[in-house]
């Protein structure tokens, strides 16, 4: 299947490029190892953390790979190349998020395992069900932000907009603070992030507590306005290149 | 051309024609690449699409292949759009140069793009046509600029497609990769397959082509047979410092400099002879054979554009 042979071409890339990969994959469990373990005292303080730092790997992926990588394709000749080939761009679209959903995955796998390991992390199977749903599905207007990130910015500004906004989302999102820490002006601006309320939705996960269904309709919100981003953005993009 | 018979778009009498470009248009900005370009391409043989930089045989190729809209105009591939993923799983094309992702190995890339089509080239018929074998498991990042272009034109050929487009096929590559590539162009040929290449070399597409398009300034100057074109743009100039004299035979041109002056001509040896028994007094004779550029201007001139 040509989906198939898309994202095999795209993971063997991926695989092959180690300061991406294993950046990707490792970065979060580092960074969990050096500053989450030292504020675990409990199952419970150890479930959130886990639960945010999963957040932050799905957030890693979604900017670098689609921000970072569609930033870099847009000038590669291979990309014009692959725009000719008999094959819809929804195929090649589908590969690539994919792609990104193993690597998410992996470096979410990882995470767990350190947790497991060196913390009392722990929780029902239902749980860890629906804090990797939260997780995924908080990913996707995400990734359509990466997108717009990519097709946005030029590749050599794509790489620090994706490292600051990934840093800067994540922790006022509430992912290394919790958000009851947080100075009040913070935590005022915190409410209306993406991030937040996919916290607010694992937090509220891993805690066996049901969903704040707020937080689903503005992650709502978020996807129909970054989607619309993305999509001006490529579009935009199709016009300079392909007129 | 069995694909091409029998397409639902086509009309009987459009059969024979693998590509028709009709009063197509395309600007940059405020930069006219395509000036109006009408052709209309045979099935069946290597056409050559001849002209120096800046012509619009880039852009031609880009609307050709799809990967350009024209702004006016009517563009027909195989009896269709080439927009079209069906018109598309019937053409080949290259990508340009060094356009590979660097750390995929050749065949890996011939994999990923042998999928596309229905029938494509096995293994063993596209050793036979391009030298692979040596690279194939190389990463493309590695490969050197010659094997690059090999390997790019193996991708146009390798899905079996009715018609391919090669964009500057043979620059940048050694006597024998180009031999090897003229090779399976002609193989290609025979098998029933049309060819488009692009080229600013004359000899190139003398040694080639069986049908060469002329273009200059995004349209088409002339068109025929090799034998046609050659006896067009195929000419020399002579400068001598000397007396200028009209009514020589075969001159496309006479200008004077100074004292240097300066013929463009078909014969250049009929020129030179004409020169001596006519007693005309010439000193620092050359005869060099005369650019595209120069060629292209006559025709213009001849054709009032």
């Amino acid at each position: 299947m040509l989906v198939i042979e898309h994202f095999r071409a795209q993971m063997l890339a991926l695989a092959r490029t180690p300061a991406y990969s294993s950046l990707t994959v490792l970065t979060p469990s580092i960074i969990f190892i050096f500053v989450g373990l030292s504020v675990i005292d409990s199952r419970q303080t150890a479930n959130f953390l886990l639960g945010s730092y999963s957040i932050f790997a799905a957030l890693g992926v979604a900017f670098f790979q689609f921000g970072v990588g569609i930033a870099n394709e847009r000038e590669s000749p291979w990309e014009q190349f692959a725009h000719v080939l008999p094959v819809s761009p929804v195929t090649r679209f589908a590969a690539a998020v994919l792609a990104a959903i193993v690597f998410a995955a992996v470096a979410i796998a990882v995470l767990i395992s350190v947790a497991l390991l060196a913390t009392d992390a722990g929780m029902p199977p239902r749980a860890w069900g629906r804090m990797l749903a939260s997780v995924f599905l908080g990913a996707v207007p995400m990734a359509l932000l990466g997108i717009a990130i990519g097709y946005w910015l030029t590749p050599k500004a794509a790489l620090p907009g994706a490292n600051i906004l990934h840093l800067a989302l994540a922790f006022a999102g509430g992912l290394f603070i919790p958000p009851q820490s947080m100075p009040d002006f913070l935590d005022s601006i915190s409410r209306v992030l993406p991030t937040r309320h996919i916290g607010e939705l694992t937090w509220a996960a891993v805690s066996g507590n049901s969903w704040p269904v707020e937080s689903w309709l503005w992650l709502a919100a978020y996807t129909i306005v970054f989607g619309i981003l993305a999509t001006f953005g490529y579009r935009r993009d199709e016009g300079i290149r392909y007129r | 051309m069995s694909g091409n018979t029998g397409h639902a778009h086509a009309s009987a009498s459009d059969t024979a024609a693998a590509v028709r470009l009709d009063d197509i248009h395309k600007s940059y900005g405020t930069i006219p690449a395509l000036a109006g370009l009408d052709v209309t391409l045979a099935a069946g043989e290597i056409h050559a699409l001849l002209g120096s930089n800046g012509a619009g045989k880039t852009t031609a190729i880009g609307v050709l292949t799809g990967l350009r809209r024209a702004d006016s105009g009517s563009v027909e591939v195989l009896g269709g759009n080439p927009q079209d993923v069906a018109v598309r799983r019937r053409i080949g094309l290259t990508p340009q140069e060094s356009g590979f992702p660097n750390n995929l190995r050749v065949f890996e890339i011939i994999r990923l793009v042998r999928a596309h089509y229905a029938t494509p080239l096995s293994d063993a018929d596209l050793f036979a046509r391009f030298p692979l074998q040596a690279v194939w498991r190389r990463q493309a990042g590695g490969l050197s600029g010659g094997q690059k272009r090999i390997l790019a034109a193996a991708l146009a050929f390798v899905g079996n497609p009715d018609l391919v487009f090669l964009d500057e096929p043979t620059t940048g590559l050694d006597v024998a990769s180009r031999q090897a590539l003229w090779q399976a162009v002609l193989l290609y040929r025979k098998a029933g397959g049309t060819t488009v290449l692009t080229t600013h070399y004359l000899e190139e597409a003398e040694a080639l082509a069986t049908r060469i398009v002329v273009m200059f300034k995004g349209r088409a100057v002339a068109e025929g047979t090799v034998d046609d074109i050659r006896a067009r743009v195929g000419q020399s100039r002579i400068t001598y410092r000397g007396e200028a004299r009209e009514g020589l035979s075969g001159v496309t041109r006479i200008e004077r400099f100074g004292e240097e002056v300066s013929i463009l001509a078909h014969d250049a040896d009929a020129v030179v002879r004409a020169l001596v028994t006519r007693g005309v007094a010439f000193s620092e004779l050359q005869v060099r054979p005369a650019s595209l550029e120069e060629a292209f201007v006559s025709i213009t001139r001849d054709n009032n554009i």
